[in-house]
């Protein structure tokens, strides 16, 4: 085994423990909504919410990091260049992450001031880690993208999937500095905050998941290279033709010029449309292979992806993305939910499928099977669609109550609130939280024990 | 636009994303089983898609631009599995003769 891909474990071992972290904190979250006094004077929503929301995207980026780090020296034939860089960094930037969530816990508020930027939180969503962190991911990052590029251009057998890979982390690396510009004013603020949350999620992560699938297929079903690659450049121009002027849809009611509203909705219009082909390209690959594999549950996991993609991002969003529905939806529990949906579907999902391929690997396991992979899938699948249902029906309420009928005033915001369609939602966002919480200690479990105990047979099969 | 306008107008969106997605889904399924059930659903459910958008066209608030938006990406929805199809068999079948 190369030690990139004794690495990528590492990353992986790190992301699958991080997304237990940010279920914790995402179940914390929800029990405020339940019982606003808890921890009252101790641990207030907000440090909850931004120990979910932030280690959402570090788990994610964890996970694509440990993907691209197993399969780029089976890609290229050789240990990527300035491995051992990567290898001290991945303890440093594992020790950033535990200083952060320590701070943000402890320490909690900072001083309008550069102490409290550097030292405490940036506050801004998804990117609150202090500037000393977020400096540090840059330098993660920029190594990260050293690897690839840099070994790519040694072997001189830059693939069609590492062309695009190596162009993608520019971006990727790029938009990340982002993070930084400390602007007063609030509408120029979010319309550059915006060119990280969206293009970082929609154009470049969209890039990245599609690559590492790329990888992914052709381990999993021994799909050949030349249909991976021609989908992936499909995919790039429709991901370049409707998710980069898709980042409209965030510049309504921000005080951006009101084209946006047109261009934002138009082209986020458009983006259920190679959704569908997604979907239609997961039956075909179903339907050829008769869902023979020798890992069901990377398979099924990539089967997730491409329908919890589809809605999550194509059904749930197109509810609210025309202007005139998103002027009521914006910012309530329906965004929450689409957000959950899609991130799942997009992301999620994807990570999991190559955390089993590894596993596989790793482990040398001729099959990848059994019974626990399917309770855990069926409880996080099932625990997910649940709280986006019940996130679904708080976010229409306020809707409707606070928005449409009341005008977004104060009172009618209390209105919303108290409504029992409201608490009673967030009640059952809560419950099923706690079902997907259970399928997420099914899926560590499993993924720990997979091919730790077998049987003598396989055992000399192995030894011969 | 009333709270009610708004409710039926993000559901009558939601279905219909959803029911070209269960029309590419049954048209997939078609494709492989040939039977007749399978064919009359995915006939079926572009239909009720068509149906939904009639409806969004007919009964919501929207905008025009909006409305003609979603006439435009029926069509587009209703070639999208047949097109896709062709291609994925187009590019799995050159691999097996390459």
């Amino acid at each position: 085994m190369y030690r990139s891909q004794k690495l990528a474990i590492k990353y992986m071992v790190a992301a699958i423990s991080l997304f237990g972290v940010m279920t914790l904190a995402g179940l914390l979250s929800a029990y405020y909504y339940i019982n606003p006094d808890f921890l009252f004077g101790i641990l207030h929503f907000n440090i909850a919410k931004i120990l979910h929301i932030d280690t959402l995207v570090i788990w994610l980026l964890m996970g694509f990091m440990g993907a691209i780090y197993w399969f780029l020296p089976d890609e290229l034939g050789r240990e990527p260049i300035g491995i051992w860089l990567a290898e001290i960094l991945f303890y440093v930037f594992c020790a950033a992450v535990v200083v952060v969530a320590v701070v943000f816990v402890v320490v909690q508020y900072g001083g309008s001031d550069q102490a409290g930027l550097w030292l405490v939180n940036q506050g801004r969503k998804y990117v609150e880690a202090p500037r000393w962190a977020a400096s540090g991911v840059v330098v993660v990052m920029v190594v990260f993208a050293f690897n690839v590029i840099a070994t790519a251009i040694s072997t001189r057998r830059a693939t069609g999937i590492i062309a695009v890979l190596m162009i993608d982390l520019i971006p990727l690396v790029v938009l990340y500095l982002d993070a930084f510009p400390a602007i007063t004013n609030m509408s120029h603020d979010l319309f550059w905050w915006w060119w990280l949350v969206h293009l970082w999620v929609e154009a470049t992560w969209e890039v990245l998941i599609g690559c590492i699938m790329a990888f992914t297929l052709m381990q999993v079903l021994g799909t050949s290279r030349r249909i991976v690659e021609t989908w992936l450049y499909i995919e790039v121009a429709l991901v370049l033709g409707t998710g980069i002027l898709g980042l409209g849809h965030h510049y309504f009611w921000i005080g951006t010029p009101d084209y946006w509203l047109g261009i934002g909705g138009f082209f986020s219009a458009l983006e259920p449309l190679p959704l569908l082909g997604m979907i239609i390209h997961a039956i075909y690959d179903a339907g050829t292979h008769h869902m023979k594999t020798t890992n069901r549950p990377a398979l099924y996991w990539m089967m997730a992806e491409a329908f919890g993609n589809f809605l999550g991002g194509g059904v749930w969003g197109f509810m609210i993305t025309l202007p005139q529905i998103n002027m009521y939806a914006h910012g309530t529990q329906w965004t929450v939910s689409h957000g959950h949906f899609a991130f799942w579907g997009a992301y999620g999902c994807g990570v999991i499928a190559v955390a089993y391929l590894m596993v596989q690997k790793a482990r040398a396991l001729p099959q990848v099977d059994g019974q626990l992979w399917k309770w855990s899938f069926a409880g996080l699948n099932l625990g997910l669609v649940a709280m986006v249902g019940a996130l679904l029906v708080a976010g229409i309420t306020q809707s409707m109550i606070e928005r449409a009928t009341g005008g977004s005033t104060l009172q009618a915001y209390i209105a919303g609130q108290e409504s029992p369609w409201f608490s009673e939602a967030m009640i059952l966002r809560f419950v099923f939280g706690l079902v997907f919480s259970a399928g997420y200690a099914l899926l560590v479990y499993d993924l720990a024990r997979l091919g730790r105990r077998r049987t003598v047979a396989q055992q000399t099969a192995l030894a011969t | 636009m009333t709270s009610i306008h708004l409710l039926e107008t993000a559901l009558l969106l939601g279905v219909y994303v959803l029911l070209a997605g269960l029309y590419g889904l049954s048209y997939g399924i078609d494709r492989f089983r040939h039977r007749r059930w399978t064919q009359f659903a995915a006939r079926a459910f572009y239909a009720l898609h068509c149906a939904a958008a009639v409806s969004a066209i007919v009964w919501t608030p929207l905008y025009p631009g909006w409305k003609l938006l979603l006439v435009a990406s029926s069509a587009a929805i209703f070639f999208i599995p047949r097109l896709t199809w062709r291609f994925l068999e187009r590019t799995h079948t050159g691999e097996v003769h390459s």
